[in-house]
């Protein structure tokens, strides 16, 4: 499906950005954001812009058995594993990584869950575009791909018509976390970032500081 | 997505704000998710179920169903306690997308104040509430 204009007819969301922030921390606030959401469903949706501290997070369903190396070892590089409750499996959240919020009511928008998520990829999809890299979906696996390399993954929760988590898209980060785990529960899958991308490219001049990138998000949310 | 004039929405069933659907069966009420809600929510790969003789009261949230990497909430259209689980859902997720009133039942509960059924939409109701 081609969204030729924003879900948001008339409101459009607010934006924090809430910079290099705990993942606890931030999904403590998402809760008491849906809440109020729910209690008062005139509420203006809300979009959280975030870098994560390193932190490796399960879906609901899990996905510990797709971490490749022990619990010590991440120990030793002092990097938690949370248990949380949105959809998808194992991932990495770390600095250079822009991780995105949207806790939008889906009911009042009459926007469905599989359109939503097909809403955060064209976004994801328009960004890349935005640094001159071309990213597909896959039919299989959700979230968006550089060709057989994952650059943005997402996973939600819905409450009461209210979205919350949301998607990661990698900039300039540390890959090699990734290969710490079968990222989103799928073997022999490698992950990249855009600045990955712009090198094989041979475009490293392309400036990719992370102000130009959430500037790009917004961007493509409201168009 | 269908149009909503599409939708599949039996007439002798009772449905919730939140796109549940209630059944009364002799004593029992039989309870799943409406054809409004599998369409929005995407092909459907698991079915988080409660467990027999759970209790939860009216519009608790009684178990989850994820597409599309989304793990969405659903509610319990009556209170009562939990007496039956469609367990081929564990296998057949996707029978909650097929045949939503049917094979793609979720719960069966045994209700502690049938006259809750009166607070939930007719088709009709509904539908308005649909549109809107």
């Amino acid at each position: 499906m081609n969204f030729q204009f924003s879900i948001f007819k008339s409101q459009l969301p607010i934006v924090h950005d809430l910079g290099l922030t705990d993942y606890n921390e931030v999904f403590l606030l998402q809760k008491k954001i849906v809440s109020d959401k729910i209690a008062h469903q005139n509420k203006q949706d809300i979009i959280l812009l975030v870098e994560h501290f390193p932190v490796f997070t399960l879906g609901k369903r899990g996905g510990m058995s797709n971490l490749i190396v022990s619990k010590e070892f991440l120990k030793s590089k002092k990097i938690k594993i949370i248990q949380t409750q949105r959809g998808g499996n194992i991932t990495f959240h770390g600095p250079g990584q822009l991780v995105v919020y949207p806790i939008i009511n889906l009911r009042k928008l009459k926007i469905g869950v599989a359109d939503f998520v097909n809403f955060l990829e064209q976004i994801m999809l328009e960004t890349c575009l935005d640094f001159g890299i071309k990213a597909h979906r896959n039919n299989k696996n959700h979230g968006i791909w550089v060709k057989k390399n994952k650059i943005g993954s997402l996973g939600l929760s819905i409450k009461k018509g209210i979205s919350f988590h949301g998607f990661s898209l990698n900039i300039d980060m540390s890959l090699k976390p990734f290969t710490w785990i079968n990222p989103c529960g799928i073997k022999q899958i490698s992950m990249t970032s855009i600045k990955n991308e712009l090198k094989k490219n041979n475009k490293s001049h392309i400036n990719i500081d992370m102000k130009k990138i959430k500037q790009s998000i917004i961007k493509n949310f409201s168009i | 997505m269908k149009e909503i004039n599409d939708l599949n929405l039996p007439e002798n069933i009772k449905y919730t704000e939140q796109h549940e659907w209630a059944k009364k069966d002799g004593e029992i009420i039989i309870v799943g998710i409406n054809d409004y809600a599998q369409d929005q929510l995407g092909d459907i790969v698991f079915v988080e179920l409660p467990d027999i003789e759970d209790s939860f009261t009216q519009g608790e949230e009684f178990g989850t169903v994820e597409s599309v990497k989304a793990v969405s909430e659903i509610y319990i259209p009556v209170s009562g306690e939990i007496i039956e689980i469609n367990s081929e859902l564990e296998e057949d997720p996707e029978l909650v997308n097929t045949s939503p009133y049917d094979k793609g039942w979720i719960v069966k509960i045994k209700p502690s104040n049938l006259s809750e059924l009166d607070n939930l939409f007719s088709k009709s109701e509904y539908l308005n509430m649909l549109k809107g």
